[in-house]
Protein backbone atom coordinates (compact mmCIF):
# COMPACT_ATOMS: atom_id res chain seq x y z
CA UNK A 1 0.00 0.00 0.00
CA UNK A 2 1.30 3.39 -0.93
CA UNK A 3 1.84 4.99 2.46
CA UNK A 4 2.47 8.62 1.57
CA UNK A 5 0.08 10.53 -0.65
CA UNK A 6 0.85 14.06 -1.77
CA UNK A 7 -2.50 15.82 -1.62
CA UNK A 8 -2.61 18.75 -4.07
CA UNK A 9 -4.12 20.94 -1.33
CA UNK A 10 -2.49 19.73 1.88
CA UNK A 11 0.91 18.35 0.89
CA UNK A 12 2.38 14.97 1.77
CA UNK A 13 0.18 13.06 4.17
CA UNK A 14 0.03 9.49 5.53
CA UNK A 15 -2.51 7.07 4.08
CA UNK A 16 -4.36 6.96 7.44
CA UNK A 17 -5.82 10.37 6.63
CA UNK A 18 -7.55 9.01 3.52
CA UNK A 19 -10.46 6.77 2.83
CA UNK A 20 -10.27 4.77 -0.41
CA UNK A 21 -13.51 5.07 -2.36
CA UNK A 22 -12.89 2.60 -5.17
CA UNK A 23 -11.97 2.68 -8.82
CA UNK A 24 -12.37 6.04 -10.53
CA UNK A 25 -14.92 5.17 -13.21
CA UNK A 26 -16.66 7.59 -15.51
CA UNK A 27 -20.32 7.89 -14.52
CA UNK A 28 -22.72 6.72 -17.26
CA UNK A 29 -25.23 9.08 -18.80
CA UNK A 30 -28.50 9.15 -16.79
CA UNK A 31 -30.31 7.63 -19.78
CA UNK A 32 -27.76 4.84 -20.21
CA UNK A 33 -28.97 1.26 -20.34
CA UNK A 34 -29.49 -0.87 -17.25
CA UNK A 35 -26.50 -3.01 -18.23
CA UNK A 36 -24.25 0.06 -18.21
CA UNK A 37 -25.51 1.15 -14.80
CA UNK A 38 -25.19 -2.38 -13.41
CA UNK A 39 -21.60 -2.48 -14.63
CA UNK A 40 -20.89 0.96 -13.16
CA UNK A 41 -22.33 0.12 -9.75
CA UNK A 42 -21.28 -3.52 -9.31
CA UNK A 43 -18.66 -4.74 -11.75
CA UNK A 44 -14.97 -4.08 -11.13
CA UNK A 45 -11.89 -5.08 -13.05
CA UNK A 46 -9.61 -5.73 -10.04
CA UNK A 47 -6.51 -5.05 -12.14
CA UNK A 48 -2.96 -5.89 -11.18
CA UNK A 49 -0.69 -2.92 -11.73
CA UNK A 50 -1.40 0.67 -12.50
CA UNK A 51 -4.90 2.08 -12.03
CA UNK A 52 -6.90 5.06 -10.82
CA UNK A 53 -8.87 5.26 -7.61
CA UNK A 54 -10.93 7.82 -5.74
CA UNK A 55 -9.34 8.71 -2.43
CA UNK A 56 -11.25 10.90 0.00
CA UNK A 57 -8.98 13.05 2.15
CA UNK A 58 -11.19 12.54 5.19
CA UNK A 59 -8.62 13.69 7.74
CA UNK A 60 -7.57 16.79 5.83
CA UNK A 61 -9.22 18.94 3.20
CA UNK A 62 -12.13 16.49 2.75
CA UNK A 63 -11.77 16.69 -1.04
CA UNK A 64 -12.14 13.72 -3.37
CA UNK A 65 -8.84 13.02 -5.10
CA UNK A 66 -7.98 10.74 -7.96
CA UNK A 67 -4.87 8.75 -7.13
CA UNK A 68 -3.09 6.88 -9.88
CA UNK A 69 -0.99 4.17 -8.32
CA UNK A 70 0.48 0.76 -8.93
CA UNK A 71 -0.81 -1.89 -6.55
CA UNK A 72 2.18 -4.15 -7.26
CA UNK A 73 5.10 -1.76 -6.83
CA UNK A 74 3.26 0.74 -4.54
CA UNK A 75 4.37 3.64 -6.75
CA UNK A 76 2.11 6.68 -6.81
CA UNK A 77 2.13 8.35 -10.21
CA UNK A 78 -0.25 11.24 -9.74
CA UNK A 79 -2.70 12.73 -7.27
CA UNK A 80 -5.18 15.29 -8.53
CA UNK A 81 -8.41 16.78 -7.26
CA UNK A 82 -11.34 14.89 -8.78
CA UNK A 83 -12.78 18.18 -10.01
CA UNK A 84 -9.74 18.72 -12.19
CA UNK A 85 -10.29 15.48 -14.09
CA UNK A 86 -14.02 14.90 -14.03
CA UNK A 87 -15.11 18.54 -14.16
CA UNK A 88 -17.48 17.90 -11.24
CA UNK A 89 -17.85 21.58 -10.47
CA UNK A 90 -19.55 22.24 -13.79
CA UNK B 1 -39.65 26.82 37.51
CA UNK B 2 -36.60 28.85 36.76
CA UNK B 3 -33.55 27.20 35.32
CA UNK B 4 -30.13 28.80 35.33
CA UNK B 5 -27.99 27.65 32.43
CA UNK B 6 -24.32 28.42 32.54
CA UNK B 7 -21.44 27.57 30.28
CA UNK B 8 -19.44 24.55 31.32
CA UNK B 9 -16.40 23.67 29.26
CA UNK B 10 -16.17 20.11 27.97
CA UNK B 11 -12.64 19.73 29.40
CA UNK B 12 -13.63 20.96 32.87
CA UNK B 13 -13.50 17.45 34.33
CA UNK B 14 -10.28 16.54 32.54
CA UNK B 15 -8.47 19.57 33.94
CA UNK B 16 -9.51 19.10 37.55
CA UNK B 17 -6.55 18.36 39.79
CA UNK B 18 -3.82 19.69 37.53
CA UNK B 19 -1.17 21.81 39.20
CA UNK B 20 -1.76 25.54 39.02
CA UNK B 21 1.77 26.50 38.06
CA UNK B 22 2.54 26.23 34.35
CA UNK B 23 5.72 24.49 33.25
CA UNK B 24 7.68 25.70 30.18
CA UNK B 25 5.74 23.17 28.08
CA UNK B 26 2.15 24.11 28.63
CA UNK B 27 -1.21 23.28 27.10
CA UNK B 28 -3.71 26.00 27.62
CA UNK B 29 -7.39 25.58 26.89
CA UNK B 30 -9.06 28.71 25.56
CA UNK B 31 -12.35 28.86 27.40
CA UNK B 32 -14.77 30.59 25.01
CA UNK B 33 -13.32 31.41 21.60
CA UNK B 34 -15.52 32.47 18.71
CA UNK B 35 -15.04 29.94 15.90
CA UNK B 36 -16.77 30.13 12.53
CA UNK B 37 -16.44 27.98 9.47
CA UNK B 38 -16.55 29.96 6.25
CA UNK B 39 -17.17 28.55 2.79
CA UNK B 40 -16.71 30.59 -0.35
CA UNK B 41 -19.30 30.29 -3.07
CA UNK B 42 -18.02 28.93 -6.36
CA UNK B 43 -15.96 31.53 -8.18
CA UNK B 44 -15.57 33.94 -5.25
CA UNK B 45 -12.79 32.13 -3.37
CA UNK B 46 -10.21 34.89 -3.92
CA UNK B 47 -12.59 37.71 -3.01
CA UNK B 48 -13.68 35.95 0.17
CA UNK B 49 -10.10 35.24 1.22
CA UNK B 50 -9.17 38.90 0.70
CA UNK B 51 -12.23 39.95 2.68
CA UNK B 52 -11.35 37.61 5.54
CA UNK B 53 -7.74 38.80 5.60
CA UNK B 54 -8.87 42.41 5.93
CA UNK B 55 -10.67 41.71 9.23
CA UNK B 56 -8.26 42.58 12.03
CA UNK B 57 -9.80 40.89 15.05
CA UNK B 58 -9.79 37.35 13.62
CA UNK B 59 -7.27 34.64 12.86
CA UNK B 60 -7.74 32.76 9.63
CA UNK B 61 -7.15 29.00 9.42
CA UNK B 62 -6.97 27.12 6.14
CA UNK B 63 -9.09 23.99 5.87
CA UNK B 64 -9.50 23.28 2.16
CA UNK B 65 -9.76 25.25 -1.09
CA UNK B 66 -12.48 27.82 -0.44
CA UNK B 67 -12.95 26.77 3.17
CA UNK B 68 -11.60 28.41 6.31
CA UNK B 69 -11.97 28.45 10.05
CA UNK B 70 -12.20 31.90 11.58
CA UNK B 71 -11.00 32.05 15.17
CA UNK B 72 -11.25 34.99 17.50
CA UNK B 73 -10.36 35.19 21.16
CA UNK B 74 -10.94 38.92 21.40
CA UNK B 75 -14.36 39.47 19.81
CA UNK B 76 -17.64 37.79 20.60
CA UNK B 77 -19.48 35.47 18.23
CA UNK B 78 -22.15 38.03 17.31
CA UNK B 79 -19.53 40.63 16.37
CA UNK B 80 -17.72 38.14 14.16
CA UNK B 81 -20.99 37.00 12.63
CA UNK B 82 -21.79 40.57 11.58
CA UNK B 83 -18.32 41.08 10.13
CA UNK B 84 -18.50 37.83 8.16
CA UNK B 85 -22.01 38.66 6.96
CA UNK B 86 -20.62 41.68 5.14
CA UNK B 87 -18.38 39.53 2.90
CA UNK B 88 -20.11 38.88 -0.40
CA UNK B 89 -20.04 35.33 -1.72
CA UNK B 90 -19.33 33.68 1.63
CA UNK B 91 -21.38 31.48 3.91
CA UNK B 92 -20.42 31.41 7.57
CA UNK B 93 -21.65 29.14 10.34
CA UNK B 94 -20.98 29.60 14.04
CA UNK B 95 -18.95 26.61 15.29
CA UNK B 96 -18.01 28.09 18.68
CA UNK B 97 -19.90 25.41 20.58
CA UNK B 98 -18.74 22.57 18.35
CA UNK B 99 -14.98 23.14 18.52
CA UNK B 100 -12.46 23.26 21.32
CA UNK B 101 -9.40 25.44 20.98
CA UNK B 102 -6.17 24.18 22.55
CA UNK B 103 -2.97 26.18 22.59
CA UNK B 104 0.25 24.28 23.15
CA UNK B 105 3.54 26.08 23.66
CA UNK B 106 7.02 25.48 24.99
CA UNK B 107 10.54 24.58 23.90
CA UNK B 108 9.65 20.91 23.24
CA UNK B 109 6.34 21.55 21.53
CA UNK B 110 7.49 20.13 18.19
CA UNK B 111 8.74 16.94 19.84
CA UNK B 112 5.37 16.51 21.51
CA UNK B 113 3.43 17.23 18.32
CA UNK B 114 5.66 14.87 16.35
CA UNK B 115 3.94 12.08 18.29
CA UNK B 116 0.49 13.47 17.52
CA UNK B 117 0.55 14.50 13.86
CA UNK B 118 2.25 13.08 10.77
CA UNK B 119 3.07 16.44 9.21
CA UNK B 120 6.47 18.11 9.02
CA UNK B 121 6.28 21.05 11.43
CA UNK B 122 9.79 22.43 10.79
CA UNK B 123 9.70 26.20 10.37
CA UNK B 124 10.74 25.85 6.71
CA UNK B 125 7.78 23.60 5.94
CA UNK B 126 5.19 24.98 8.36
CA UNK B 127 5.96 28.64 9.01
CA UNK B 128 4.33 30.95 11.54
CA UNK B 129 0.81 31.64 10.32
CA UNK B 130 0.54 28.31 8.48
CA UNK B 131 -2.46 26.14 9.23
CA UNK B 132 -4.00 22.97 7.85
CA UNK B 133 -6.44 20.20 8.63
CA UNK B 134 -4.71 17.01 9.67
CA UNK B 135 -5.11 13.97 11.86
CA UNK B 136 -4.04 14.87 15.38
CA UNK B 137 -4.13 11.94 17.82
CA UNK B 138 -6.35 10.06 15.31
CA UNK B 139 -8.86 12.92 15.14
CA UNK B 140 -9.36 15.23 12.16
CA UNK B 141 -8.30 18.56 13.61
CA UNK B 142 -7.00 21.89 12.44
CA UNK B 143 -3.46 22.75 13.47
CA UNK B 144 -2.05 26.26 13.18
CA UNK B 145 1.34 27.68 14.02
CA UNK B 146 0.87 30.96 15.86
CA UNK B 147 4.46 31.42 17.06
CA UNK B 148 7.91 29.86 16.82
CA UNK B 149 7.03 27.46 19.66
CA UNK B 150 3.27 27.92 19.82
CA UNK B 151 0.61 25.92 18.03
CA UNK B 152 -3.17 26.06 18.21
CA UNK B 153 -5.32 23.00 17.67
CA UNK B 154 -9.02 23.14 16.90
CA UNK B 155 -10.74 19.83 17.58
CA UNK B 156 -14.38 18.78 17.43
CA UNK B 157 -15.91 19.12 20.87
CA UNK B 158 -16.85 15.48 21.36
CA UNK B 159 -13.28 14.36 20.57
CA UNK B 160 -11.63 17.01 22.76
CA UNK B 161 -11.35 14.73 25.78
CA UNK B 162 -9.59 11.96 23.90
CA UNK B 163 -7.24 14.37 22.11
CA UNK B 164 -6.49 16.16 25.36
CA UNK B 165 -5.65 12.96 27.23
CA UNK B 166 -3.46 11.67 24.41
CA UNK B 167 -1.58 14.96 24.17
CA UNK B 168 -0.95 15.00 27.90
CA UNK B 169 0.34 11.44 27.61
CA UNK B 170 2.69 12.46 24.79
CA UNK B 171 3.83 15.50 26.74
CA UNK B 172 4.48 13.64 29.96
CA UNK B 173 8.21 13.16 29.28
CA UNK B 174 8.49 16.92 28.79
CA UNK B 175 6.46 17.72 31.94
CA UNK B 176 3.56 19.18 29.97
CA UNK B 177 1.07 20.98 32.19
CA UNK B 178 -2.45 22.05 31.31
CA UNK B 179 -4.87 24.69 32.48
CA UNK B 180 -7.60 26.98 31.25
CA UNK B 181 -6.23 30.14 29.72
CA UNK B 182 -7.96 32.53 32.12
Amino acid sequence: MASLITCPHCGTRPKEEFSIRGTALARPHPAASEEDWHAYVYLRENPKGRYQEYWHHAGGCRRFLIVERDNVTHDVFSVVDAVAIRGMSE
Amino acid sequence: MSLTLFHRHVLEDYLAGFEAKANPNHLSVIRRPAIFSVLAHRGSEVLVEDGLKSIESIQLRNCAPGEWLVVSTTSGASTIENLLGEIAGASAVDQSDSRVLLQISGPNVRKILAKCVAVDLHADAFAIGASANMLCCHVAANLARTGADTFEITVPRSFAGSVFEEMMEMGREFALTAAFAD
